[in-house]
């Protein structure tokens, strides 16, 4: 590559890397008489690509802190440059892990961070590319499941579409899967019974060993096992 | 008189396509209306499962699908990101387009993805940077590539070449057919003060495989090129001046934003459709 270019694409990275340097852009360049309110449409266009996929991929994040909130989590994760990926959404992946490590500081609600690695689960899931067998030998569980655990219910205030009260402290084992038939995402708190009807999948188990083993009643077990391949989180021969 | 690139690589025109947009994963595939091709953008697919996959694969089953891509960085300063060409070049294939497509920019810098369409310099030295990075492209995805001409609203520094210039030295050195979108022309010539039929008149339009139509936003000191609205007038003047100069042309009806019912986009395509008919009779 010829300097001239080369020296074209270093004063671009830097300006978009801190598009506040609008000036330093344009001083780069003696001569250049581009409007710069034209120029600027690069950086706020750059800006908002990270700020729309944000908020496509968090919705209950960011309705669970204040507007203010919100914008500056924006600017700082979009400081990190996120978009290391060409999938557009891929730029989210990070965005969890960010917020887990400014909650403290920032005094953002505890519930926060893990309800960022819910909605990044929820999509993860959604495209997965684990292929769900359309025939299996045996009970089999979900190729997609994914398991989080976290100290707060949060099952309740994603149904709410966090318009209900804040996420109460308590575990939580959140399951969350892509229905094999339909293709949406589903999730479940993981309660004894889905739990029980997983650890059969994964052991082997039959309704008999569980009943011999456990004391339930097998109409339990049974209903377990046909909640949970009804659903989808289960695949059954 | 010499063949055209689409003579040349046995293309022919496909009609009027959509893009398959996720709002429309359910209806599309399923759709009665008449719908002459598919557009897909790749990034959408080159890591694929679930619905998007099962879509995809229900789309190609009826027609043919023509990858449009947006992170190629063919101009960009860093090297083609091995996995997206490999990703790529495996989409391609697996859908058997006939031929795909990126735009004449760069979208990466400093390893970061910009996902936007920056525009390059008009000048010799992007001309050089860019052409053996198309000529890798062509080769290892195997199809014909198509570039297509990006909206600008600010000229960048150190151009030297008119862009319907740059355009036609990159596409004849590295020997590409042209993707014209003619909402991108109006929307440059009405924010850089040119004539947009004399930008046609300037171009190869012997390279030209496709075309877009596209709506876009009127603000007060500049246009952006949204995707998000119904196709103008003045655009589809336009495009009758392209189709009397290119004969009938495989032509998408592009929204991406503000995305209105798929019936409202086929109703545009329907007009594509009837337009080009016309001028071509």
């Amino acid at each position: 590559m010829k300097p001239g270019l080369k020296s074209f694409f270093d004063s671009m990275e830097a300006y978009l890397a801190a598009p506040g340097g609008l000036r330093r852009l344009q001083a780069a360049h003696p001569g250049w008489d581009a409007a710069p309110a034209r120029v600027a449409l690069y950086g706020d266009f750059v800006r908002y690509h990270v700020r729309s996929t944000l908020e496509k991929l968090f919705p209950l994040t960011q309705a669970s802190v204040t507007p203010e909130r919100w914008a500056e989590l924006v600017r700082d994760y979009d400081a990190t440059q996120p978009g290391r990926h060409y999938e557009m959404n891929r730029m989210g992946e990070g965005f969890p892990g960010f917020v887990a490590d400014v909650t403290a500081a920032r005094g953002l609600p505890e519930f926060v961070p893990a309800l960022a690695r819910f909605e990044w689960a929820d999509w993860a899931v959604y495209v997965s590319e684990e292929q769900v067998p359309s025939r299996v030998e045996r009970l089999t569980v979900n190729p997609t499941l994914t398991v989080l655990q976290h100290p707060f219910r949060l099952v309740p205030y994603i149904h709410a579409k966090g318009q209900g009260p804040t996420p109460a402290p308590g575990e939580e084992l959140l399951l969350v899967w892509r229905h094999p038939e339909q293709l949406r995402t589903w999730f479940m708190a993981g309660h004894e019974r889905a739990l029980l009807a997983v650890k059969m999948a994964l052991e082997g188990l039959s309704a008999g060993d569980v009943v011999a083993a456990t004391g339930l009643a097998q109409a339990v077990v049974q209903q377990a096992l046909a909640e949970c391949t009804g659903n989808g989180l289960l695949l059954a021969p | 008189m010499s063949k055209s690139y689409a003579q040349r690589h046995g293309l022919k025109s496909l009609g009027v396509g959509i893009g398959l947009r996720r709002p429309f994963y359910e209806q599309l595939p399923l759709t009665e209306r008449t719908l002459d091709w598919v557009e897909i953008i790749p990034e959408n697919f080159l890591t694929i499962g679930g619905q998007p996959q099962r879509v995809l694969d229900a789309c190609a089953e009826r027609w043919k699908l023509l990858p449009h891509g947006v992170g190629l960085n063919i101009g960009g300063p860093d090297a083609l990101d091995e996995d997206y060409v490999t990703r790529l070049t495996a989409l391609v294939r697996r859908v058997d387009a006939p031929f795909f497509s990126d735009h004449l920019c760069y979208s990466r810098l400093g390893g970061v993805y910009l996902h936007d369409l920056l525009p390059l310099p008009f000048n010799e030295e992007a001309v050089e940077h860019v052409v053996p990075r198309v000529r890798e492209v062509k080769e290892r995805v195997g199809r014909p590539f198509l570039l297509e001409n990006p909206s600008y609203y600010a000229r960048m520094p150190g151009g030297t070449l008119a862009e319907a210039d740059f355009l036609r030295h990159v596409a004849e050195q590295a020997d590409c057919g042209l993707l014209l979108d003619v909402n991108n022309v109006y929307v440059n010539a009405r924010n850089h003060g040119y004539d947009p039929r004399a930008f046609i008149d300037a171009l190869p339009l012997e390279r030209v495989v496709q075309t877009h139509l596209a709506g876009h936003l009127r603000r007060e000191d500049v246009i952006i090129d949204t995707h998000g609205a119904e196709v103008c007038d003045e655009v589809w003047q336009l495009y009758r001046y392209v189709v009397e100069r290119t004969g009938p042309v495989s032509t998408l009806i592009e929204w991406d934003q503000d995305i209105p019912s798929m019936e409202a986009v086929l109703d545009q395509a329907d007009l594509a459709r009837a337009a080009m008919g016309e001028v071509a009779r």
